[in-house]
């Protein structure tokens, strides 16, 4: 490959034609240096979005006014050091779910500044709290109602009636299930504030079908006549 | 024993033999240690603490205990997959995850008789050297665990648990872990995850038990409530004399959970093999509801195939082997293998002739979709997949095809996945269409439109700009 390219020589250039005035000197610059971020910072911190805000949507319900907001108490702290020495000392993350269970027994449901709590107790990131809250149906992003209830809708129950007792819930109480979906927002609140239904998946006492949690009471054999009086049951 | 009595329209029918059930709605029962210990409560521990750890292993080997949570894994085995030369804590985790739908004899021990749990975890944590126990209870048990911690205090206040237990030297603690809602931690991987405060992804095997490596990388027994339950009994009966109970390599009692569409659903506790199909829904069960008809019967929770009413089986190898209508099959692991189905977690869900298949198929498809955990991706799209097709074939709006695509997404689900939850989700699926594929392509038309909704709107909107 001999052959020479034959490349167009620059014209030279009278710099001292040329229209502009140099005014400073050349800058001298500086090489750049590694990039160091000190995550710890308050002003790294302050500056990220935080992971809470990206994936935490807590929607405010009519539920809400039911439940105090989220603050730390004497009280929760003593139950969270309980559930936390449970578990060996190098395996604080264990206590994720029993605390979030404190919280949400307090508050309703799993606020982002729960989570943040609850991240800070155990010491790990708070995106190790969040995917814990949004896999497990057991945990709520929004506040239920006064009264939550939970009808088992698996085979056994479904063929006691229990579609039949939901429809008849959402009736007496005035509840829309129709936006209600079973993974994103399985929870549907009443305008009123005070009830809320969800579906459940088997709650393990399909002989005496239909079966369903108000708050933490068990009802079983609750035929979808018997869902007025139910509610009643708890109104005075 | 024969000054038991039970509350009146609760007492066990004649062909039971109540072990773990005993205590359960009896007249004058309660959850407290007193009523407990004024039983002969505890004995069992005091025995086990005496003998060496291996006696009781080999005790519980003796009686051919298979695990009650649905595999039916032989439990003095499971115990013995420890390493020897373990140096790091052994772990026992109680699984009282209970959530295969269907089954519903935890819930009754977990309320109504929390010490004997208590019993048989002191017994199997003395045998297998573990000295922190865990109990992973479902979150829909509230009460339940409120029973739980109250009587495991108890029980530490009367020196059952706690350090040096009994003046044998042995230290254990039991704690109560709620869970959240979650199917998959019933899987014992995956419920280990979930107790390490993680998603409950199950663990990719091997290792094929968490004896080798299980919670914290420690060595991890998981046991069902049941299981540890008849530990118990194992003990105080014998190893010898406990085979005696059931039919051979299906030993003891097991208890069975009747639903559906039977005129006297429940609870029977039964020696394994003892009892048929026709004994369990007719004598014990009182037979279907007046004027109605029995159609099929899912033997062992919704995971397990379906059994038609009207099949004959052929059950066993070369001259042994015999034909069988589904009423003779008896209840136990093997005969039910044999049968193309499972005896799982004992829970009998009934349906008579007023069901359409197609509704059945479409609530265990939902559920499985609901519940997958997303790990693998042939679970998570083709348990969605089945339940929107079998929302089609419910709904009257899909084609024969449909019910081939169908069958098509569960077999490609079928052994693809880390855990047995896609068997659990495909099974089903095979095993309705496999017996009752007329049924359902009769409820699908070639008329429908095969167009998806969004198709159908953009041809529509196609068609208006043109």
């Amino acid at each position: 490959m001999s052959s020479k390219i034959e490349v167009p020589r620059p014209r030279s250039i009278d710099r001292s034609k040329l229209s502009y005035v140099r005014l400073h000197a050349p800058e001298v610059r500086e090489a750049p240096k590694p990039l160091m971020i000190d995550r710890s910072s308050a002003a790294y911190s302050s500056a990220q979005p935080s992971v809470l805000e990206k994936n935490v949507h807590s929607p405010v319900t009519p539920g809400a006014v039911h439940f105090p907001l989220f603050k730390v108490t004497p009280s929760l702290q003593k139950a969270a050091d309980k559930r936390i020495a449970q578990y060996p000392d190098d395996q604080r993350r264990s206590a994720v779910l029993p605390l979030l269970h404190e919280v949400q027994h307090r508050h309703g449901f799993i606020s982002p500044e729960s989570i943040e709590w609850v991240a800070k107790k155990l010491d790990i990131a708070a995106i190790k709290v969040v995917e814990v809250v949004t896999f497990y149906p057991g945990f709520r992003q929004k506040a239920p109602g006064k009264l939550h209830f939970r009808v088992c809708r698996t085979l056994s129950c479904a063929m006691g009636g229990s579609y039949e007792l939901m429809a008849k819930l959402c009736e007496l109480t005035g509840i829309d299930r129709d936006l209600a979906d079973a993974h994103k927002d399985p929870i549907s609140v009443s305008p009123c504030g005070n009830y809320s239904v969800e579906y459940a998946e088997c709650l393990a006492s399909c002989g005496t079908a239909p079966v369903c949690l108000v708050n933490d009471d068990f009802h079983e054999g609750v035929t979808p006549e018997k869902a007025e009086g139910l509610i009643a049951q708890y109104e005075s | 024993m024969s000054d038991i009595t039970y509350l009146p329209g609760k007492e066990p029918h004649e062909k039971e033999h109540r072990l773990i059930f005993k205590n359960v709605d009896r007249k004058g029962w309660n959850t407290k240690i007193k009523t407990y210990l004024k039983e002969g409560g505890y004995e069992m521990a005091k025995k086990a603490l005496k003998m060496e750890p291996q006696e009781v292993i080999n005790e519980v080997k003796a009686s051919g205990l298979r695990g009650r949570g649905g595999a039916g894994f032989p439990t003095g085995i499971k115990w013995g997959f420890i390493p020897p030369n373990n140096t790091k804590p052994v772990y026992l985790i109680c699984n009282a995850d209970e959530s295969e739908p269907g089954t519903f004899k935890d819930r009754y021990i977990l309320h109504q008789d929390p010490h004997q749990l208590i019993e048989g975890m002191v017994i199997s944590a003395y045998a297998v050297g573990a000295h922190v126990a865990y109990i992973y209870i479902r979150e829909e048990f509230p009460e339940a665990a409120i029973t739980l911690e109250k009587a495991i205090a108890d029980a530490k206040k009367n020196g059952f648990l706690g350090k040096d237990i009994q003046g044998s030297g042995f230290d254990l603690e039991i704690y109560v872990h709620r869970g959240a809602a979650a199917y998959i931690c019933g899987e014992e991987t995956g419920l280990i995850e979930s107790l390490e405060g993680k998603r409950p992804y199950p663990r990719i095997k091997p290792p094929y038990f968490p004896a080798a490596i299980g919670l914290y990388m420690a060595p991890t027994i998981v046991n069902n409530v049941e299981s540890l339950c008849h530990v118990v009994h194992i003990l105080r009966m014998g190893g010898e004399e406990y085979v005696k109970l059931g039919t051979p390599r299906n030993s003891g009692t097991r208890i069975v959970c009747v639903s559906g569409d039977v005129k006297n659903p429940g609870f029977f506790e039964i020696e394994v093999g003892k009892v048929t199909f026709e004994e369990l829904l007719y004598d014990m069960c009182g037979g279907p509801r007046d004027g109605r008809k029995l159609k099929a019967v899912i033997p062992g929770g919704s995971s397990s195939k379906i059994l038609r009413c009207n099949e004959t089986f052929k059950i066993g190898r070369g001259e042994d082997a015999k034909e069988m209508t589904f009423w003779q099959l008896p209840l136990d692991f093997d005969t039910l293998a044999a049968a193309g189905s499972m005896a799982g977690s004992g829970g009998v869900i009934v349906m008579d002739d007023t069901r359409r298949m197609s509704w059945v198929l479409n609530n265990i498809t939902h559920f499985y979709a609901h519940e997958s955990c997303g790990q693998c991706t042939p679970c998570r799209e083709g348990s969605t997949w089945m339940k929107k097709v079998s929302d089609r074939i419910e709904d009257g709006k899909a084609t024969p095809n449909d019910v081939q695509v169908l069958e098509d997404i569960a077999y490609q689900i079928d052994g693809k996945t880390v855990c047995a939850f896609g068997e659990a989700s495909a099974w089903p699926v095979e095993a309705m269409i496999d017996k009752f594929r007329d049924e359902l392509v009769g409820e699908t038309s070639d008329e429908n439109d095969t167009r998806s909704a969004e198709r159908v709107a953009q041809e529509q909107f196609l068609s208006a700009v043109q």
